[in-house]
């Protein structure tokens, strides 16, 4: 099963292992990994579970969809080169040591 | 699973009134938060669910949780749709009807005409020096830009609003008033004649609205369900944002110290948005049915059990939102609950944000000159006191009287 590494805006980080297909939103959900906030719970429609893909990795997670695309626009820590909607990215063992950032704001 | 309409065993039964309630909620929930989070109360034939963690464990469990609750008063009052649908098929409609309202179309597609209609609809009242805006600028705005966003050309913004009320009416008819029927289905036969008629013109013709969208959608949407699933948002449409509007407005009106504080930086305007719908969510609760046994705030609930997931106390919850009666724009950044959450996560929200913090907001406030409240009502902050705020289910200002130097 992959692991994935959060950076919280405090310095911290939190590692997570989840099952490969599970979504990085809800591998962080279940977790209690505070900060990816996931209103619509995982229907990329509220642009609450907003995560930097590390920079060195940005290659691994891949880009955004069209509809996460659109909702990265409206995101409310700004959007990087590297944002993505954690519910767009699924796990995989190609991903794991994935490292994502958790801005400091969500809504 | 048959609805059970009986206290689970264990649970607390704390009697409310109705009609307090309706005037005041907010001790009542404070008290179940601290003695009762889990409560069974008669008068509503349902558990109430009111501390915040709660609230958000249930939200993210749907397939326990299920909106497909029996006998609702939503249903009654318009047909299957999808607030009371699981998914797949609630994914099936919400994929159909949600892109006009996502935050990119709102901009590109919708922004220009609802400033527009907001300069037109203020122009009315310009000269008076006097309005409710509630009655006179909100309700007329809101209405006249979901009449756009669904397609629903042949509406007046006065159709739209009378037909929202009328079927709030009937959403909220927990005293089973024969004459709020009666009205909640005249405004829906009406809307069914208006969705058929449009429906048709945008099968020829799309014009990127809701109905259209619909009409189009990948898998197949019948009639009925656009019909039914326009009154939905008829209902909520216009409730939500013109609510979400009077109380912020009320609420900055009474805070003179902090409004020049916010017409100096007017990227706060998000900010008093997401506080006004904390402090007073316009939608205060809404209900789900047990699909199976599960134990929550202390009490084990059985299959079939009947929950409000009350998203006003949560979003009052003190655990969670330290001084949450008061209104305060820079308290530190916690998620509220008025959009609810998981898959029912409101397909409004980017309209009703833009509409309200983008435009109505700074229009009426830097349009307006010495704009102030009526009838000397400055002087308590809460909501209660003031008596003009109404409602549990739904909740906002009935009207917002208010002065300005008519130039």
């Amino acid at each position: 099963m992959p692991t994935v590494i959060f950076q919280l805006p405090d310095g911290t980080e939190r590692k997570v292992t989840a099952a490969s297909g599970t979504a990085l939103m809800q591998a962080a959900v279940s977790n209690g990994v505070p900060g990816i906030v996931a209103e619509c719970g995982g229907n990329a429609s509220c642009a609450t579970c907003h995560v930097y893909v590390d920079a060195a990795q940005s290659g691994l997670a891949g880009p955004p969809n069209d509809v996460e695309d659109e909702m990265l626009d409206f995101t409310a820590a700004e959007r990087r080169p590297t944002s993505r909607l954690s519910c767009q990215i699924h796990l995989s063992d190609a991903l794991d040591g994935l490292v994502v950032h958790v801005p400091e704001e969500q809504v | 699973m048959s609805p059970l309409t009986t206290a689970a065993p264990g649970a607390p039964v704390v009697d409310l009134d109705l009609a307090d309630l309706r005037r005041d909620p907010y001790p009542a929930y404070a008290e179940l938060r601290r003695t009762a989070p889990l409560a069974w109360v008669p008068s509503v034939g349902r558990h109430l669910l009111t501390r915040y963690e709660d609230i958000v464990q249930a939200e993210k469990l749907p397939e326990v949780f299920s909106s497909l609750e029996e006998g609702s008063l939503l249903l009654r009052t318009v047909g299957p749709n999808m607030l009371r649908e699981d998914d797949p098929n609630h994914r099936r409609l919400r994929s159909a009807a949600e892109p006009p309202t996502r935050p990119r179309q709102v901009r590109d597609l919708w922004a220009a005409s609802f400033e527009r209609t907001a300069h037109e609809v203020l122009e009315r009242i310009a000269g008076r020096g006097e309005a409710d805006l509630i009655a006179d600028f909100a309700e007329p705005l809101v209405a006249a830009n979901l009449a756009l966003v669904l397609g629903l050309r042949t509406a007046s913004a006065e159709d739209i609003a009378d037909w929202s009320r009328a079927m709030m009416a009937g959403n909220s008819n927990y005293a089973d008033d024969p004459d709020v029927w009666l009205r909640a289905e005249r405004a829906t036969r009406a809307i069914e004649g208006a969705v058929a008629e449009v429906a048709e013109a945008a099968r020829r013709e799309p014009d990127g609205s809701v109905i259209s969208s619909m009409v189009h959608a990948d898998g197949p949407v019948e009639l009925a369900e656009i019909q039914n699933n326009v009154k939905v948002i008829i209902g909520g449409g216009v409730n939500e944002p013109r609510d979400v509007f009077g109380v912020g407005a009320w609420a900055l009106l009474n805070r003179p110290g902090v409004l020049d504080r916010v017409l100096k930086d007017p990227a706060s305007w998000k900010r008093v948005f997401e506080e006004t719908a904390r402090w007073v969510s316009p939608i205060g609760m809404y209900p789900r049915q047990l699909t199976q046994e599960y134990e929550i705030a202390g009490v084990t609930l059985p299959a079939g059990s009947r929950v409000a997931l009350v998203i006003a106390s949560g979003n009052r919850d003190e655990a969670v939102f330290e001084r949450a009666d008061e209104f305060d724009i820079d308290r530190p950044h916690r998620p509220h609950l008025a959009f609810g959450g998981g898959p029912h996560f409101c397909m409004g929200a980017w309209v009703a944000r833009h509409e309200v913090s983008a435009i109505a907001w700074p229009l009426v406030f830097s349009r307006l000159k010495g704009l102030r409240l009526a009838e000397g009502a400055t002087a308590s902050d809460s909501d209660s006191a003031a008596g003009r705020m109404d409602g549990w289910v739904f909740r906002g200002l009935t009207s917002l009287n208010v002065t300005w130097q008519a130039a």
